[in-house]
């Protein structure tokens, strides 16, 4: 066994090799950096993807959520009669039951004049339904009538959004009177207003012949908040035997799962952006290996002169690890920092939810480790074969 | 493993080598016979390609035998697993023509990568100094190769072979690269410190000018030992 304390004074072979040559070092490190950075990005849309799509249903304020069962995504317009909310805020364990309503509503840039569709998600003021800086405190003004708050992670092309801004929605009058943080998603595709249930009657009630007209005995949405020791999942199996089929009760995990099943199943986006982050994986291995190979074939007869010394191939083997593993942390540390800037820049521009959380840099890390390792060993196979002299040509 | 030293460092029986597969094959070595007794200082010669450095590889146990016996340092090596060809290269100071000196280490660091093999850690620094004063490069310990000449160098690559004292050194033209002078002081060197260390050298060399320093010469011709004189010191 090699103890810790001849480790410490082994004379570094690999780490002097590596760095003899700054240029060298640096334009291997630059290479392992990005390819680290096209690790990131490519996961990061993957679960931008995901995490953008379930965001609003976590922010939620329910424990069981009731919704109709053609509803299999928050895209499907799909309503449930607000009578089932009701009959289930009967049940024991049941504290609360809030309405929630949502359509899609052209927004009407007050700069340029275009308009964009946007979500609206509507209810109940005094319904605790989305606890969110800036709605919290905007209670009061979206009592009056013609008002909203518009979600400040909208897409850039919707316009200003400050409070007092005034344009239109349906081409109706509206008034921002605040502003929150939600960000975009494919089914709210430009980002979101928040407005009263009774303004939402107000826009959406009356729409020409053409269209449904919505009121509040339909709703899209109903959350149900439960009593402490009240376990979701019990309650949820019982409303589901009691009330009619032409609602679905779910917990909100279960909700959110089902959310993001459908994105899973039935998108392709999510699987083409693992496959490139898989490529940017293996464009990393033969990359590294370049570097270690060329390391190798340099220092071939020093090597083999090694070898003739009497260390043994483990040892050989070792510093090209020793290698890999100092390439692969000194280049992913700018990798990560690189990705984290054009994280923010992304989520500047698109609005999608770029989260760089421990738990992800954690598994991209222990990636990039493996990458260096997978490439040092496909490196150092040509010196651990055969006889030293064979080899090295000696 | 202790092992009652006999007075032959290389006892060589019978000893044939090929290069290549089928058709290709060819014989470079033929029957060799040789004995190396200790302390004994053997100058071998011959034309190029006449199989020398194929021998001295051999002897290293850097090649596998393929036909004959061969006993380096009292131990058969024909058949030994590749652990034990390692531990019996540790007991053998290669010098090769090139100095296959890491070019990112030190002088020093270069010969104590030799003094780790014994896993001596205290006194690594102090003994590759040392080592490297004998061959008069105390005050270039701390200087990388770039900035060594040829015979600094060569002379690094000597302490690197000596430092563990080994009992048997073998050199492949240690001093082809380099100029007349410094390629007989590097051997003047080698001579004194096998001398007073009773060290078993087998050296291969065209150069005519240091034959001196041989206890025996021996020929190499087309595979076969031609000639083996010994001389009067
Ligand atoms: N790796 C090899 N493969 C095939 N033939 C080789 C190889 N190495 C050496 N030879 C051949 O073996 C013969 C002996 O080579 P070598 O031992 O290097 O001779 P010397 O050192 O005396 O010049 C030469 O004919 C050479 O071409
Ligand atoms: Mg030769």
């Amino acid at each position: 066994m090699v103890r810790f304390s001849q480790f410490v004074r082994r004379t570094p072979l690999a780490w002097f090799n590596l760095t003899y040559e700054r240029r060298r070092l640096l334009t291997s490190l630059a290479g392992v950096a990005f390819s680290v950075l096209l690790m990131f990005i490519f996961r990061g849309f993957e679960n931008a993807l995901y995490d953008s799509q379930v965001q609003l249903l976590k922010l939620l304020n329910g424990d069981v959520v009731l919704i109709s069962p053609l509803k299999n995504n928050m895209f499907v317009p799909e309503q449930i009669a607000r009578q089932r909310l009701y009959q289930a805020q009967a049940y024991a364990g049941v504290e609360a039951a809030y309405p929630l309503y949502t359509t899609t509503a052209y927004w009407k840039n007050p700069e340029t004049r275009r308009t964009r569709p946007l979500r609206v998600i509507a209810f109940n003021l005094s319904d605790p339904v989305l606890q969110l800086p800036g709605i919290t405190e905007s209670l009061r003004q979206l009592q009056m009538p013609w008002t909203a708050l518009l979600d400040q992670r909208s897409r850039p092309e919707v316009g200003s959004g400050a409070a007092g801004t005034l344009t239109e929605v349906d081409e109706q009058q509206i008034k921002v009177v605040g502003s929150f943080e939600l960000g975009t998603d494919f089914a709210s595709g430009n980002g979101n207003v928040v407005m009263s249930d009774q303004n939402f009657l107000r826009y959406f009630g009356r729409l020409g012949p053409d269209e449904d007209s919505r009121d509040l005995s339909t709703i899209d949405l109903g959350l149900l908040k439960l009593a402490p020791d009240q376990a979701p999942d019990v309650l949820a199996r019982t409303l589901s035997e009691a009330l009619p089929k032409d609602v679905k009760v779910m917990t909100k995990a279960e909700f959110v799962e089902q959310e993001l099943n459908y994105w899973r199943e039935n998108t392709s986006i999510g699987f083409v952006f693992s496959l490139l982050a898989v490529m940017s994986f293996a464009v990393g291995i033969i990359l590294v290996y370049q570097i270690l190979y060329t390391d190798i074939s340099d220092h071939w007869s020093e090597y083999a002169t090694l070898k003739a010394m009497g260390y043994s191939n483990l040892y050989l083997l070792g510093v090209v690890i020793q290698e890999a593993v100092i390439l692969a942390v000194m280049g992913f540390i700018p990798g990560c920092l690189v990705s984290a800037g054009l994280y923010k820049l992304t989520a500047n521009a698109t609005g999608l939810l770029m989260q760089m959380t421990q738990t992800r840099i954690i598994n991209l890390f222990i990636a990039t480790v493996l990458m260096c390792l997978i490439s040092g060993a496909i490196a150092v196979r040509k010196v651990q074969t055969a006889d030293p002299a064979e080899v090295f040509g000696l | 493993m202790t092992r009652i030293a006999s007075s032959t460092a290389v006892q060589i029986r019978q000893l044939s080598y090929f290069f290549g597969q089928g058709d290709l094959r060819k014989q470079v070595l033929y029957d060799i016979d040789l004995d190396l007794p200790r302390g004994q200082i053997v100058i071998m010669t011959g034309p190029s390609g006449s199989g020398k450095t194929t021998l001295l590889t051999l002897i290293g146990a850097l090649r596998t035998v393929q036909q004959g016996s061969l006993q380096v340092l009292d131990q058969e090596i024909v058949g030994l697993s590749r652990a034990a060809l390692v531990t019996v290269r540790r007991n053998i100071g290669f010098i090769f023509q090139a100095h296959n000196l890491f070019e990112s280490l030190t002088a020093s660091q270069n010969v104590e990568m030799a003094v780790e093999l014994l896993d001596r850690w205290g006194d690594k620094r102090q003994k590759a100094v040392q080592m490297l004063s004998q061959l008069g490069l105390a005050d270039r310990v701390d200087y990388k190769p770039s900035a060594l000449s040829g015979g600094q160098k060569q002379r690094v690559a000597i302490a690197r072979a000596l430092v563990n004292q080994p009992a048997l050194v073998l050199a492949d033209e240690p001093t082809a690269a380099l100029d007349k002078q410094s390629g007989r002081e590097v051997v003047t060197l080698m001579q004194e410190l096998a001398k007073s260390q009773g060290k078993t050298i087998l050296m291969v060399t065209h150069d005519n000018r240091i034959l001196d320093v041989a206890d025996r010469i021996i020929t190499l011709v087309d595979g076969r030992l031609e000639t083996d004189e010994s001389l009067a010191s």
